[in-house]
């Protein structure tokens, strides 16, 4: 095995398992259509909640998305395999969740400009929601690992892995909403975005270890 | 021809929930030889493989590979161990072919055909895996010991699933991987061929 042939492995098995990251975005969509629907569908209510209703459902569609990551890797065998292989177990955790980031998070972007529009979010809030969800999501994925990594011998860890989770993604909800509420009121926002950046930079650095941790305890 | 390899084993004790699997257990193998880890199910073979291959930890011990503690210099033995565990490591959403693939990319369409024939799966390259019985599945996993030039093969119950010739070409290409300063490490309840001067471990319950 080597990097390359593991990263197009995982690539190839998401694009084969479409109905895993299908039914995240499925649930994203249902969620921010829905949403309106229950609440109010006003659009001063809706250009001011937009940021805040596309954060929590990207955040509940990454949470299923992540939650069984490694699941099928530790029933077949696989993860052992990683575990011998003789390339770096953080790297290969970190190849896994980059290209799970990939195919989940760019159809959501593709959807995003569709949904801003039928929630009123004016075009110049747009692009701040979109920066948010560009350097905010990559941290919902790596921090989504390691309770993933940690619960992956449970047969029902889910629920764990929720609880484990949740405050942890607290900060990056906080500060994109907090980034587009600050743009709306035509305050600046670099210091949301800024903070946003280095969550997901300390999530590079310290989720692959973790991972690689939890799933050797899991494995052994 | 490998270059000569040795694996020694010293004092371990392995533990699992209250009861002792191993005892201060010592041995020493090394290029050429062949150790069968004889015992009842539940003894503790596959867990000796496991420490002896890194993933579990003994209770007291230390597993040398090249006279380096494995527990410190881990991906020196990685980089020369093929290991087959007790599951298949068989992805189920990939073709039988592009399974073997992801373990040998650099493999040509001549080897994986040829290993694949060796294990009486010749014409199923391209079906996915998901189709495939426990059993066919556990020889496209044996199917990888055709396509390796590790040294060291742990192997754990390696004649499941195989019928009569399967179990005869395994047993050659073992003798071949021997003769080429091979070492080899296997649990089986089966009796192996005696030509092949098999040692024994015994662990008992």
């Amino acid at each position: 095995m080597t990097y390359f042939s593991f990263t197009k492995g995982e690539l190839l098995t998401l694009l084969r398992r479409k109905q895993d990251t299908m039914n995240a975005l499925i649930f994203f969509l249902m969620v921010v259509i829905l949403f309106p629907l229950g609440v109010s569908p006003s659009p001063e209510f809706l250009s001011v909640a937009a940021g805040g209703i596309i954060w929590c459902a990207a955040s509940l569609a990454i949470l299923m998305s992540v939650e069984g990551m490694f699941k099928e890797d530790f029933n077949d065998g696989c993860l052992e395999q990683w575990l011998v292989s003789g390339l770096s177990l953080p790297v290969l955790i970190l190849l896994k969740v980059s290209i799970h980031w990939l195919i989940v998070i760019v159809p959501l972007l593709i959807m995003a400009p569709i949904l801003a529009q039928m929630l009123f979010l004016p075009m110049d809030i747009f692009y701040v929601l979109l920066q948010t969800l560009i350097l905010g999501t990559p941290a919902l994925f790596l921090i989504g690992t390691i309770g993933s990594a940690l619960t992956v011998s449970l047969r029902h860890g889910a629920v764990l892995m929720l609880l484990i989770i949740i405050p942890f993604y607290l900060p990056v909800i906080i500060f994109s909403t907090g980034a587009i509420r600050a743009a709306q009121s035509g305050m600046l926002y670099d210091g949301q975005i800024a903070i946003l950046a280095a969550i997901s930079l300390a999530s590079l650095v310290v989720s692959p270890i973790m991972s690689a941790i939890s799933i050797k305890a899991s494995v052994s | 021809m490998h270059s000569s390899i040795s694996l020694n084993i010293s004092n371990l004790w392995i533990e699992r929930g209250e009861r002792y699997l191993c005892k201060d257990m010592s041995f020493s193998l090394s290029g050429g030889d062949i150790c069968k880890i004889n015992g009842e199910n539940g003894a503790g073979k596959s867990t000796l493989l496991k420490i002896i291959v890194g993933i579990l930890s003994p209770l007291e011990g230390t597993v040398y590979y090249n006279g380096e503690d494995v527990s410190i210099h881990r991906d020196l033995l990685h980089q020369d161990v093929l290991y087959l565990g007790h599951n298949s490591a068989i992805k189920s959403v990939f073709s039988v072919a592009e399974n073997l693939r992801w373990y040998f990319p650099n493999a040509s369409d001549e080897a994986i055909a040829y290993a694949l024939s060796v294990v009486s799966l010749s014409g199923y390259e391209e079906t996915p895996s998901s189709q495939l019985s426990a059993g066919q599945k556990r020889r496209i996993t044996l199917a990888r010991l055709w396509l390796t030039d590790k040294p060291l093969w742990l192997l754990d119950e390696p004649f499941t699933a195989l019928d009569v010739q399967g179990v005869s070409s395994l047993e050659k290409r073992m003798r071949d991987h021997i003769s080429n300063g091979g070492l080899i490490i296997l649990t089986t309840h089966q009796d192996i061929d005696a030509s092949l001067n098999v040692k024994e471990i015994n662990l008992t319950l």
